[in-house]
């Protein structure tokens, strides 16, 4: 694959039109190359504009790009969660994903937990691979190229950048970088709890949710382990904030969202955040794309005969 | 009861300073990610001002009064086994945000002096009945002259399923109907719908129409629906309209609004 096709295949995207099955699976195998020779701990350089959870807001993923500008004159970092719940999660995923290819250097992804088989048959990339495609193939070239998606970075070694959180079973940076990370993502274990766990105000320590499973962590886990690792603060996703971002525990970790009007009806805004050369910040808060922008037409609720 | 006045409010999301206003009154850190807690669905008859009010506060009052256990996910049962962190603490709210709510009636005396609260729902006498609602009626495709849907919250249980309340009416020459529904599916362990119907049909006589409202309840495990040899992937059961019949009632009962003579 040259890279006038992968430029070709790039501009198709742009415009929200998907790829062949075949060109799908070039694509993977080649991302793949590429992805399997980085660390769990994703080195990544400042500038960087850091983004959120994207669910397949495939317009809305281009207004971030009008927002932060584009790859590669802009240097991104993708906090995972770029599939389901959106109408687009094949176009969104196969174009970060051909950026990812064309410009290796200049755009890092790593996994969120709806980049996992079981979580996209229950939220939505599964039946979409199906219905756009007539076959399950795309979303398993697709869910094969998940396992080896890094997962998570650290930007010029002052900040830690994971989907979710921290876990009780790691204390250094240095623990996350032995995972066998070349899986389907765990039920639990480190692994799972980088991809699920979440950051929670009415614990200081470590908290367990009332499902039984998936830990929150409060603000003495995360000062100790910006201290230990010796890092300014962590940059995590996962969680709809209505502003776009926010901030706890006394600005040591932030949790960035980038899928404004979350699932089409929930009135947020979006942000990325900007990294400069010298770390300083500047967030971008975003709308969603207007729907004369997204090829169908807003509408009302069609009368029903509900009973 | 004609409707003289039906209300339909839809607000985005409440913004965070709406969602401290939120917590405040309920006493709660925990709500749902998505509450639209200015939208509202309110149903209004003019010569009686009897007042059908449905919304997310009220909702999550009666949430927080039932006070459900919490409901543990497929994967707590490895979680046990985990080593757990010295000062691990374990919140033990009901993340599903079940509800009882079946709206919040009030006469409105006076419109200025307007209140919608839970608390003074004694305002209007339900009775019991054995009277139903006839669905015949309903399902006739008369025109519909008015219809809406309203969500009043919603929460993806952090991606281990679904639960979320919404409004639905809609008004046809011979009669109003409303739907509130509460939805849950926690994947893998069980679904719960509970239905509040309420339906006014005109008849012939518009100075005595008759308000009928029906809860019903239902509720069932994975585990049974895979025992009676329904699916267990919790795909099948994406659409609360297509398997409500497939769960089990476990509470059902009709009410009739005694109005005033």
């Amino acid at each position: 694959m040259g890279t006038s096709d992968l430029d070709r295949q790039i501009e198709q995207l742009k415009r929200c039109e998907p790829l062949t099955e075949a060109e799908v699976k070039a694509l993977c195998l080649k991302a793949m190359e590429i992805l399997v020779e980085e660390s769990n701990v994703q080195r990544v350089d400042a500038p960087v504009t850091i983004c959120g959870d994207i669910h397949g807001q495939f317009y809305d993923m281009k207004e971030l790009f009008k927002v932060g500008g584009d790859c590669p004159k802009t240097n991104y970092l993708f906090l995972g969660d770029f599939v389901d719940r959106g109408f687009y999660s094949v176009e969104t995923f196969l174009l970060l994903l051909a950026l990812k290819v064309r410009y290796p250097d200049r755009i890092t992804l790593i996994r969120g937990n709806h980049e996992s088989r079981q979580i996209t048959q229950v939220y939505g990339f599964y039946d979409e691979c199906l219905r756009k495609y007539g076959s399950v193939n795309v979303w398993r070239y697709c869910t094969d190229i998940f396992d080896y998606l890094s997962l998570s970075a650290l930007i010029e070694n002052k900040i830690f950048s994971v989907h979710g959180g921290l876990s009780p079973n790691i204390t250094t940076i240095d623990q996350i970088r032995v995972i066998d990370r070349k899986q389907e993502v765990p039920h639990d274990g480190a692994m799972c709890d980088l991809l699920w766990s979440d950051p929670e105000d009415a614990v200081d320590g470590w908290g367990l949710s009332p499902r039984g499973a998936g830990f929150l962590f409060g603000g003495n886990v995360v000062s100790s382990f910006n201290h230990t690792n010796n890092i300014d603060y962590i940059c995590r996703a996962h969680q709809l904030v209505m502003e776009g971002f926010k901030w706890m525990f006394n600005n040591k970790i932030i949790t960035v969202w980038s899928a404004p009007n979350y699932c089409y009806r929930c009135g947020n805004v979006a942000a990325i955040l900007e990294l400069d050369e010298n770390l300083n910040k500047q967030f971008r808060v975003f709308e969603a794309a207007p729907h004369e922008s997204r090829g169908v037409p807003a509408k009302r609720p069609a009368p029903d005969y509900f009973l | 009861m004609n409707l003289s006045n039906l209300e339909m409010e839809k607000a985005h999301v409440i913004s965070t300073s709406f969602f401290f206003r939120f917590e405040d009154k309920l006493q709660t850190t925990h709500l749902p990610e998505m509450v639209f807690g200015e939208s509202f669905l309110s149903l209004e008859h003019a010569q009686t001002g009897i007042r059908l009010h449905f919304n997310a506060l009220d909702a999550l009052k009666a949430w927080k009064q039932e006070a459900l256990p919490p409901v543990e996910v497929p994967a707590a049962a490895k979680w046990k086994f985990r080593s757990k962190p010295s000062d691990q603490v374990i919140l033990d709210y009901d993340y599903t945000f079940t509800t009882p709510y079946c709206g919040s009636d009030v006469v409105v005396l006076n419109p200025d002096t307007m209140q919608t609260s839970l608390d003074e729902c004694s305002n209007l006498c339900w009775e019991d009945t054995e009277d139903r609602i006839d669905f015949v009626a309903l399902s006739a495709k008369e025109p519909i002259l008015f219809y809406d849907e309203v969500i009043l919250y919603e929460d993806e249980l952090a991606d281990n399923g679904i639960s979320f309340l919404t409004a639905r009416v809609r008004v046809m020459p011979t009669g109003w109907f409303m739907l509130l529904r509460f939805w849950l599916r926690v994947d893998g362990v069980l679904m719960r719908l509970r239905d509040t119907r309420v339906y006014c049909s005109f008849g012939g006589d518009e100075a005595k129409p008759v308000v009928l409202r029906e809860s019903c309840w239902r509720e069932a495990t994975f585990a049974s629906l895979s025992a009676k040899g329904y699916p267990s992937d919790c795909t099948a059961y994406g659409d609360p309209n297509l398997i409500a019949h497939k769960l089990p009632v476990v509470m059902q009962k009709t009410q009739k609004l005694k109005l005033p003579n």
